[in-house]
């Protein structure tokens, strides 16, 4: 069955390889390039062409069927399957190797607790954090030192970005359509670090969160965009952490007050100062939930004295629910006092999920 | 020589929907009002249900609260609103 689309050269089909997707003939990847961004089927960056055999290299490197369902979006209920996220993967200049990486993304992101519809259509423009642990980093060559939130590496910046692609093309989160974010960030694009285990005494965050040691795994939270601190004056732990938990308390007043994860980007320098005190991330945890907290009055000092009064003003919000909801990543540079906070897309409504990747 | 590149669209899935018709009349009718959770949604309703019983004639509201904005209606709160002739579902944000 063949029918002609709206482009110059351009014929769509049906797979004779199994596939459920349309095929669509051009004449080689630039002209594939230029279609898939008229058709709007992009985050605005080029993509690599979806060829039938590509997609099957990617199938193939997590044992996967095309049909094979990956995850169900709760709320609209649309299957994710396999093929539709090697696609993604193939678009996001992803190699096959990473696939069973995004797939497990994909699973952990439909859990219903991650609220995967509701965030992605929110006004408060979110993304997904994906931290990255076991021996599936160094297999793939992902980053988790200098510039680890800034993508250098293809693995990064291409598993974050297939789940990106998912989000548009399978679950419609076009912007104006399902996704209403006033104006999201630039995580959008792809938001995606490896933890440097390999120079941190830390247990791995997927280990805290009940991975076992030596199994690859994602930790995946919907998150604001990361806000970085710098404290380099100090030796102290605890006076580190308070420039953190300011940073979490301006969140607090300036965004959203309501409890839910927060994660720490610890970097080399602030945790050799954690190291040299004997402190663990449970350490860190606890100091956290005690400080990052604000009076429902501190609100009139930014300008939000008009719903301060609706209530108590002397009644306390902590940041986090207990000191589990802090995820604490060692990643970074060797050199430099800079962590950051990542907030939470919107208090508790969406919370960590930790999936073991299937390899 | 072409290349060959699937469709990355999600194909749509179930049934077709369609509008419901449009009641011929608002006098006597049953209202329901699914209030989202945001913060001036109450308020918006207090308004819009004014409007509705005095100027239109609507004899009865069925008005629930969701639990979260974020989420669906729950199954049992979507039940109720089965007696009513239309359902408003809105946001006050």
């Amino acid at each position: 069955m063949t029918r002609t689309e709206g482009f110059p050269g351009e014929r769509q089909m049906s797979s004779s390889a199994g596939y459920a997707s349309a095929v669509l003939e051009v004449a080689d990847a630039a002209e594939a390039n230029e279609l898939f961004q008229r058709k709007g089927w992009t985050d605005g960056l080029p993509v690599v062409a979806p060829t039938e055999d590509a997609v099957a290299r990617f199938l193939d490197a997590a044992g996967l069927a095309p049909g094979d369902i990956i995850g169900v979006e709760p709320v609209r209920r649309r299957s994710i399957s396999a093929e539709k996220l090697a696609i993604a993967a193939v678009m996001a200049g992803c190699l096959p190797e990473y696939f069973p990486v995004s797939v497990a993304i994909i699973k952990a992101m439909c859990r219903p607790e991650y609220a995967l519809h509701g965030s992605t259509a929110s006004t408060g423009g979110s993304a997904p954090f994906i931290v990255v642990n076991g021996p599936v980093r160094l297999e793939i060559g992902m980053n988790a030192t200098h510039n680890a939130l800034g993508n250098a590496a293809r693995a990064n910046a291409t598993i974050g970005r297939s789940v990106r692609l998912v989000l548009l093309n399978v679950l419609g989160g076009f912007p104006g359509q399902l996704d209403r974010s006033t104006l999201g960030h630039p995580g959008k694009f792809t938001f995606c670090v490896a933890e440097d285990e390999e120079d941190s005494g830390w247990l791995p965050l997927s280990v805290e969160r009940g991975i076992p040691a030596g199994t690859s795994a994602i930790t995946v939270m919907q998150v604001q965009s990361p806000h970085q601190i710098m404290n380099e004056w100090t030796h102290d732990p605890r006076e580190i952490l308070d420039t953190y938990a300011s940073a979490i308390r301006n969140n607090m007043l300036t965004y959203s007050i309501w409890e839910g994860n927060y994660a720490f980007v610890i970097p080399k320098q602030h945790r050799e100062i954690f190291a040299a005190a004997g402190w663990s991330k449970q350490n860190i945890r606890e100091y956290v939930y005690e400080v990052a907290r604000v009076k429902r009055g501190d609100w009139r000092a930014v300008g939000k004295a008009a719903v301060a009064g609706r209530k108590d003003e002397e009644k306390v919000y902590c940041a986090l629910r207990s000191p589990d909801d802090l995820l604490v990543v060692a990643a970074g540079g060797p050199a430099g006092g800079f962590g950051a906070i990542v907030p939470p897309w919107y208090g508790k409504k969406s919370l960590a999920v930790t999936v073991a990747i299937d390899v | 020589m072409t290349l060959r590149v699937l469709d990355p669209r999600q194909a749509p899935q179930g049934d077709a929907m369609r509008m419901a018709l449009a009641l011929p009349s608002l006098d006597g009718a049953i209202v329901g009002m699914i209030d989202n959770a945001k913060i001036g949604t109450e308020r918006l309703f207090d308004f819009v249900e004014e409007i509705l019983r005095k100027e239109h004639g609507v004899r009865e509201f069925i008005r629930r609260r969701k639990p979260d904005a974020s989420r669906p209606v729950p199954p049992g709160m979507l039940a109720q609103m089965s007696g009513a002739d239309a359902v408003l579902s809105a946001i006050g944000d």
